[in-house]
């Protein structure tokens, strides 16, 4: 479903992602670990095709990062959900209106939207928060309203970039529980971090990135 | 498709009350700036009004010679019809100018030397409809160069003064409209530049989730649009207002008055709204890759 195939992506004076051949089923649950900088931002960043790789490809689906032209790039993000350590809420919008908004680009009607938002929201027990804001939410909760936006459009693949970084232990361990319980539903899951004792004993794979090379 | 569209719309009228404060100042600033072009506007319809009666006053008198008759007369009136600007060209017999004659000096011609040494002659009125500058010299150039045409009189300098102070009136008001369009474009296109810049948390995320530019773009458009919109009816606003303070002092010192226009105040209002779509797609478009 995922597969790099001799990939490297370069920034500024050489770090980067060098020569990355791997391959990730569909369904798979894959942790990305590695120190800071060492390359796993970039590596889920060519999976959203948000950068091209300089050498060799990335194929998403039936994306080919060679291939594909600017206005399929929408098209590939609508079937693949995004967590990120910083949540990315919009913060003048309630946690209604933020899950909704992959519906809303999708063009999806307005008896969809609200039906899938609140199975999204049953799903993950935050229904009582639909109607608040980011800013009166704690940090945990923000990131499952992140999580729910992900899986509201049904995506085939989940990519977490350190979604628990800025979370207590507790809340931490329950994103990662949500995730997992995601993927059981058939949704693969990459998630990146650098919190070993975290992700350790939980039985997925691992793929290691340091100083840009990948191994696993 | 539908629920997407408005959903926009909604979005663009959302975004204006999300940054209302950088919106209000731009839109201020708009408005005071088009009430100038506004209140020009409605002057210079006015005042083409004005010329427009100056025009259909405006008038020559064409002396044939007095040894051709009437009829003769009547076939070099036709002619002068046909030239360009001329609106009409009305016939004075000779028997019509010994009665003008005689009503104004009170003093039959026949009586006094037995016969009517008046020539015949026309009134030549022009056509006030003229966009451009009005030039009468062509017109009586033409006229004399109809055989039997004696002396042509009108009131040249008079006319051109006229003229020159309309052409002139017209290029100011058109410059300072021009100029004030472009510094309206400009005063968008920021806006929009600073309320991208403001919204890149929502374009990220828009594009993270996987919304096409058109998505992405469009909220920003209508923005633009409503912003022109209500600048355009505050400056319509404004100059309604001076116009009435105008009026107030005008009647003062004259029997003018400068008359309020919809059909001008409409159209500047579509001007604006046009513009205003076109800076902000500008402004999009290289502000928003």
């Amino acid at each position: 479903m995922i597969w790099f195939d001799n990939v490297t992506c370069t920034f500024v004076k050489g770090a980067g992602l060098f020569d990355a051949t791997f391959e990730i089923e569909k369904g798979e649950f894959v942790f990305v670990i590695g120190p800071t900088g060492a390359g796993k931002t970039i590596l889920l960043k060519l999976v959203y095709m948000e950068i091209f790789p300089e050498k060799g490809k990335v194929v998403v689906d039936k994306y080919n990062s060679s291939k594909i032209k600017q206005r399929q790039i929408p098209l590939l993000r609508r079937k693949v959900g995004m967590v990120f350590q910083e949540f990315e809420l919009l913060s003048d919008r309630n946690v209604f209106e933020n899950i909704a908004l992959p519906l809303r680009v999708r063009g999806e009607k307005k008896r969809e939207i609200k039906s899938k938002v609140y199975h999204v929201l049953d799903e993950l027990d935050i229904s009582n928060k639909a109607s608040h804001y980011p800013s009166e939410l704690s940090g945990g909760e923000q990131q499952i309203v992140s999580l729910a936006r992900a899986i509201v459009k049904d995506p085939i693949v989940i990519l977490a970039d350190e979604p628990t970084g800025n979370l207590d232990p507790v809340s931490s361990f329950k994103i990662l529980t949500l995730l997992e319980q995601i993927n059981k539903e058939g949704t693969a899951v990459i998630m990146a971090s650098h919190n070993y004792n975290l992700i350790k004993d939980r039985g997925h794979r691992f793929i290691e990135v340091v100083d840009g090379r990948v191994s696993g | 498709m539908m629920e997407t569209f408005l959903y926009l719309i909604a979005e663009g009228f959302k975004n204006l009350w999300r940054e209302k404060l950088s919106v209000f100042a731009s839109i201020f600033a708009i408005s005071i700036a088009m009430s100038f072009v506004v209140f020009g506007g409605i002057t210079g319809q006015d005042f083409s009004r004005i010329i427009k009666v100056a025009r259909s006053q405006y008038e020559l008198q064409v002396f044939f010679s007095p040894v051709i008759s009437d009829s003769e007369a009547s076939r070099h009136v036709d002619e002068i019809i046909k030239i360009r600007g001329v609106k009409s060209a009305n016939l004075v017999t000779k028997q019509e100018a010994a009665e003008i004659f005689e009503r104004e000096f009170g003093e039959n011609l026949f009586d006094l030397l037995r016969e009517n040494p008046l020539p015949s002659s026309c009134v030549v009125k022009f056509d006030e409809n003229v966009k451009k500058k009005f030039d009468v010299h062509p017109i009586v150039n033409q006229i004399k160069m109809i055989k039997d045409v004696e002396e042509v009189r009108y009131q040249g300098r008079l006319i051109t003064i006229i003229e020159r102070y309309y052409q002139g009136f017209f290029t100011i008001v058109t410059g300072i409209f021009v100029i004030i369009l472009f510094g309206t474009m400009i005063l968008i296109f920021n806006t929009i530049r600073l309320t991208i810049y403001s919204r890149r948390d929502l374009i990220r995320a828009l594009k993270l989730v996987g919304a096409t530019n058109r998505f992405v773009r469009f909220p920003f458009m209508v923005e633009g649009m409503i912003e022109g919109f209500i600048a355009a009816m505050l400056a319509g606003s404004f100059a309604y207002g001076f116009i009435r303070v105008s009026n107030y002092f005008l009647a003062v010192f004259t029997r003018y008055k400068i008359h309020w226009d919809w059909q001008v105040m409409w159209q500047f209002v579509g001007l604006m709204v046009l513009f205003s779509l076109i800076a902000s797609r500008q402004a999009v478009r290289k502000f928003l890759k």
